[in-house]
């Protein structure tokens, strides 16, 4: 089986300011892999690119070989996706969004979902709007959760969340993919929670990428390193 | 679904719209009804034969405020925090998705649209002959189709994501919107109706174009 993601000799820039130049990278069947970087080096571009909101400058980009610009809807059907901030149809109760979105993925998972707001202790009739950040972070994993796809793709997941949260969210993301051998392609910017996480790191820094290895070959590069620091080493401090 | 989504969103607009709707639409009517009352219905059919007027003036731009208000609960709650993408990355095809929202919405106002005129030719039946219930009724036809520019103007408007573009499409609305109500004088459209109408429909485009450049990844 081939990547489910690649991207070739990717170039954006907004106006005048170069986000990236010849950006490339692969993202095999099964694998955690988290793309790291500080703040404004286009981690929210790429994962924009890949779902087909932003056309690069240059260069492109395919999932399950695809161009990413015009993804079939049955395609769609394999990607689950979180956005930054985990936008959701913030109008409709846990009830009422668990409902429209199993009408469209025939493979949903509604005990996945269920099981989820269980333990958020939540009733199924209370509106996500009412709900605290941390909440709606978890009635966003369980409906990509649900959906039971074949690629997760998650935008800046730890956004807004406390550190309580943050746990829960990749200890049950990682069991899950795990489990159900998912292709996991993540963005975030708090390091530390992804050590655990991720199979494997890309490391951009403004205008390229300055590493893409397994995590733990690169850990055992460094050793007596978090990945946290690693990074800091790599890209230098804030 | 589509439509299940939509629903939720604008039930409790929609209820408003019933009843302002129908609170102005009643308040037009029981007024026309004194008149009878007092009067007689020769009072009617004076104003209706001898003077530039259709008696519901009241409700000329009721159908532009539902427009609105409509497209503004279906749309802004789908572009704020750049919702859209949620939408759009559901399994479903995507023109066809937009054309959903959109028949929604057309298909709801029209709803509304065609029960007021009902409630309206019913009642001044009552009171005049056909031939000006329908002079009346053809009037406020060119009301209802602003009612529709106005829905999918404002649309057009939250899709868009770049400021200069939304002030370009607000100043042709504005300049359509000033055509549509440019003559008071009853049935003064009637000839240019179907072109207002084709001119109208053909306004959705300006959604997808929306959609489109949303995609390419246009902003400001």
């Amino acid at each position: 089986m081939g990547p489910i993601i690649t991207c070739e000799h990717l170039t954006h820039w907004y106006g005048k300011r170069k986000i990236y130049e010849d950006l490339n990278f692969e993202v095999a069947p099964g694998r955690i892999v988290g793309l790291l970087g500080k703040n404004g080096t286009g981690k929210t571009t790429t994962i924009n690119i890949l779902m087909g909101y932003l056309k690069p400058r240059s260069g492109s980009c395919r999932i399950f070989d695809e161009p990413v610009q015009s993804v079939s809807p049955l395609t769609r059907q394999r990607i689950a996706l979180l956005l930054e901030g985990h936008v959701q149809y913030s109008y409709m109760t846990i009830e009422q969004v668990e409902r429209f979105y199993s009408a469209f993925y025939p493979k949903w998972n509604r005990d996945a979902y269920y099981g989820l707001m269980k333990k958020l202790k939540v009733a199924p009739g209370q509106k996500i709007s009412r709900m605290s950040n941390g909440q709606r972070s978890q009635v966003a994993l369980g409906l990509i959760l649900a959906q039971n796809a074949d690629l997760l793709v998650l935008d800046d997941f730890s956004l807004g969340l406390d550190p309580g949260y943050r746990r829960l969210f990749c200890e049950y993301l990682r069991d899950y993919a795990k489990a159900e051998g998912k292709t996991v392609f993540l963005t975030s910017h708090i390091i530390q929670d992804l050590e655990k996480l991720v199979d494997e790191v890309i490391i951009m820094d403004y205008g390229s990428i300055l590493v893409q290895e397994d995590a733990a070959s690169l850990m055992a590069r460094y050793p007596g390193m978090t990945l946290e620091d690693i990074f800091i080493e790599l890209t230098g401090k804030y | 679904m589509i439509i299940y989504k939509e629903w939720l969103k604008t039930r409790w607009v929609l209820l408003g719209i019933l009843l302002v709707l129908g609170a102005i639409t009643f308040y037009c009517f029981l007024n026309l009804s004194k008149v009878v009352e007092i009067r007689g219905a020769e009072l009617l059919w004076e104003a209706l034969v001898g003077k530039d007027t259709v008696l519901t003036e009241i409700l000329r731009y009721l159908p532009v405020a539902a427009g609105v208000l409509l497209s503004a609960a279906q749309f802004v709650p789908e572009v704020a925090q750049k919702r859209l993408k949620l939408t759009l990355h559901l399994p479903y095809p995507q023109g066809r998705m937009l054309l959903d929202l959109v028949l929604y919405g057309l298909g709801v106002l029209s709803v509304l649209f065609l029960l007021q005129a009902v409630v309206a030719g019913a009642i001044l039946s009552r009171w005049v002959v056909w031939e000006l219930v329908a002079r009346i009724l053809r009037t406020m036809a060119v009301w209802y189709l602003a009612g529709w520019a106005a829905y999918l103007f404002t649309a057009a408007i939250c899709l868009e994501p770049t400021w200069k573009m939304r002030a370009l499409e607000a100043l042709v609305a504005a300049g359509l919107f000033v055509l549509l109500f440019k003559s008071p004088i009853p049935e003064a459209y009637n000839g240019f109706f179907p072109f207002l109408l084709v001119y109208v429909l053909l306004s959705v485009s300006l959604l997808y174009y929306g959609v489109a450049r949303f995609k390419e990844g246009k902003q400001d």
